[in-house]
């Protein structure tokens, strides 16, 4: 998982209601006026539009997004400005928190000072990944997960209960999916630890799982219509009907739901991964003290996480911000206990040590 | 008291005189400046100092340095430089591409479809360039071009959406396919190395239509008419008189397509299907994966570059021994 495009349709949909519901300033009013500015690099939509409006009107303090599209970019642009970033929060996901940590770009998180802290769910915040070295990194805002999405006219419910759909002949030049994520669900899929962590000491064993994977995809390459980057290049290929099925995030595959394409998804009986973005404060960041009155503000209504995942179809880590979804808003961003029971967390510890493999393994089977 | 009122008038008339001067008339009466301008301009060594400066800062600053920039650290084992990391300087970054054959396969085929790509384009925009230079009156040429121009007012991201409206499953070519009746079903166009091709001779048409446009245009007519007087048939004008006079045309058209065509990155990317993968995408991967991966992208931006240019290189003297050899 390393880039994010949203169709900005949803969220032009459903900006009137957005704003209507964000219309409340209560969240606001602890927030004493401090003038200034924060900036913000984070994908599109994450912001949403009258939370920005309505936090620089009663704070003063003007919000400066600059809007990223992967994770990797991010990493390599603050890298660049190290140790004096011009950056006060990033959107960092999860399961990239060690590099970013390791190299000295994050601040710890001090939670004290976020009193809105409570309003996320605990099995977000408080989740093993979310706490390192005895410390929290970031705020979690919303999360998302690998799916497999199906255009409900051209797939059955039957077909997708597992991966090997996307391989099978009858669907042979209608699928797509991005390499470095199959990658995982591949390995996921064999049985093995997609994540890696299980062969942190046995490298020979974790290169021979990838080799494994890698020649899996090889062989199935005449089988894929197209290896994509971003949510738009998928929402795309389903709008074009130059797919039938493939592998998707699930925010751009909600999004597509609920503009009323003819989509569902599912996590397969093999399973998948699972990873939550996380808003971070840069280590040195030259506005911490306005990043944290963002944090807190922005955390502080339930109404603001839905307001998140109608615009970018990913689900909202806050509490009770369902209640503020529509029926089909929340039937796009829901999961059964079977599909969730299969569904596992990317994890960071090994990815030094798995990415020397994938990325090459990746470079292997494009050039095949 | 004639004399002194002769004086003053003529004191007078100077300082009207001088009051009547625009701004840079004024500059250029001014004593400084004066000075300044024959000092620059005492001999001709000193004005093509003085006037080298500019273009010499600019390519430096605008062309060379990025290019040196990217060079330096395509010899470097790490960047950005992380706190408390040293950099070193290695060859290895270069090493990992000729070590590595996964490497080989995406870089032959983007020189092999730059090569194929400028060859289409060049037939295809050659009889544009013709009718345009040779049959439309110069009073409609321009207008003409400016059609051409029409779609270069918006990006190449929006042309190639142009292009994927086009050959999508329910794009304008499949349903005028359908509408007419001759497929029941979509045919695949997109994510091919025809949909890719069809991209870029797209997006790179003009930068081959204009220079030889611009042969064209400047071969005299009367030459074409001694061949016909000779008895020369359309063809055998075209080969022997057209053709080897607007070679120069070619030259710059090809060059500038095929270096164009090597760099390309998003149209591959969203009109390239899996096994259309060219080298761009592999060095922007390089970028995009975060950690000390910039120096090994920067390597194989440099060997991508060094082969282009020696390419084309060789490419030039070909055709400028192909003129030589046709105009003696």
């Amino acid at each position: 998982m390393t880039k994010l495009t949203f169709s900005r349709r949803r969220f032009l949909g459903t900006a009137a209601a957005g704003t209507a519901a964000l219309a409340s300033p209560a969240y606001l009013r602890s927030a004493h006026a401090a003038g200034g500015e924060v900036n913000i690099w984070t994908y599109n939509d994450f912001v949403p539009e009258a939370f920005k409006k309505q936090f620089e009107a009663e704070t003063g303090i003007k919000v400066n997004v600059r809007l990223v599209d992967d994770q990797g970019k991010q990493f390599n642009l603050l890298a660049a400005e190290a140790p004096n970033p011009t950056v006060d929060i990033m959107t960092v996901a999860g399961h990239r928190f060690l590099q970013f940590i390791d190299n000295d770009l994050l601040a710890p998180l001090d939670t004290d000072r976020l009193s809105n802290w409570g309003k996320i769910n605990p099995t977000f915040s408080e989740s093993d990944w979310s706490t390192i070295n005895g410390h929290k990194w970031g705020a979690p805002i919303l999360s998302g997960m690998e799916v497999l999405a199906y255009n409900t006219e051209l797939v059955s419910p039957e077909e997708v209960k597992s991966w090997d759909v996307l391989f099978s002949e009858k669907y042979k030049g209608q699928t797509a999916y991005i390499l470095q994520d199959m990658m995982s669900i591949i390995m996921l899929k064999m049985g093995y630890d997609g994540n890696m962590v299980a062969y942190l000491d046995d490298p020979a064993k974790a290169e021979a799982i990838v080799e494994e994977a890698k020649q899996y995809l090889i062989d199935k390459k005449p089988l894929v219509r197209k290896y994509y980057d971003g949510g738009a290049e998928v929402q795309q290929m389903f709008v074009n009907q130059d797919i039938a099925l493939g592998h998707s995030w699930n925010g751009p595959a909600a999004a597509l739901i609920n503009d009323g394409f003819p989509l569902a998804m599912t996590i397969p009986q093999e399973g998948s991964y699972g990873f939550v973005y996380t808003y971070n404060i840069a280590n040195n960041a030259p506005n911490a003290d306005n990043a944290y009155t963002f944090l807190n503000a922005i955390l502080a209504s339930p109404e603001i996480g839905a307001a998140m995942t109608k615009a970018s179809g990913f689900i909202s880590t806050y509490k009770d911000a369902s209640n503020y979804l529509t029926d089909l808003e929340k039937k796009s961003t829901s999961f059964t206990d079977e599909e969730m029971s299969t569904l596992k967390f990317f994890r960071a510890e090994a990815n030094e040590m798995k990415y020397g493999f994938v990325d090459p393994a990746v470079e292997a089977i494009k050039a095949a | 008291m004639s004399d002194d009122l002769a004086q003053r008038t003529h004191t007078g008339q100077k300082r009207k005189e001088k009051t009547d001067l625009t701004f840079w008339g004024r500059l250029s009466n001014w004593g400084p400046y004066h000075l300044m301008m024959g000092a620059v301009t005492a001999s001709p060594r000193r004005q093509f100092v003085v006037l080298a400066i500019f273009p010499l800062v600019w390519v430096l600053f605008q062309n060379l340095g990025p290019m040196l920039q990217m060079l330096r650290v395509s010899l470097t084992d790490a960047y950005p430089v992380a706190p408390g990391v040293e950099q070193h300087f290695t060859l290895e970054n270069y090493t990992r591409f000729f070590g590595d054959q996964i490497f080989w396969q995406p870089f032959f085929r983007t020189l092999v479809f730059s090569a194929v790509f400028t060859f289409c384009t060049l037939i295809i925009t050659y009889p544009v360039a013709y009718f345009l230079a040779r049959h439309v009156s110069r009073r409609n040429q321009m207008l003409f071009l400016l059609l051409l121009l029409i779609p270069f007012w918006v990006g190449e991201i929006v042309r190639t959406y142009a292009i994927m409206i086009l050959l999508g499953n329910t794009g304008a070519v499949n349903q005028l396919l359908k509408w007419l009746g001759f497929i029941d079903r979509p045919i695949p166009f997109m994510y091919t190395s025809f949909s890719m091709g069809v991209g870029i001779v797209y997006l790179t048409a003009l930068y081959m239509l204009l220079p030889l446009y611009s042969a064209l245009e400047k071969l005299p007519k009367s030459f074409n008419e001694a061949a016909a007087d000779l008895g020369a048939s359309a063809w055998t004008r075209f080969r022997r008189v057209t053709l080897p006079l607007t070679l120069e045309g070619i030259s710059s058209g090809c060059t500038l397509v095929f270096l164009i065509s090597t760099g390309f990155y998003a149209t591959p990317v969203l009109l390239g299907g899996p096994s259309t993968t060219v080298f761009a995408e592999t060095i922007a991967g390089f970028f995009h994966v975060a950690g000390d991966e910039w120096p090994t992208g920067a390597a194989f931006a440099t060997i991508m570059f060094a082969a282009a240019l020696i390419l084309t290189g060789t490419f030039q003297k070909f055709m400028n021994a192909l003129r030589k050899g046709d105009t003696k």
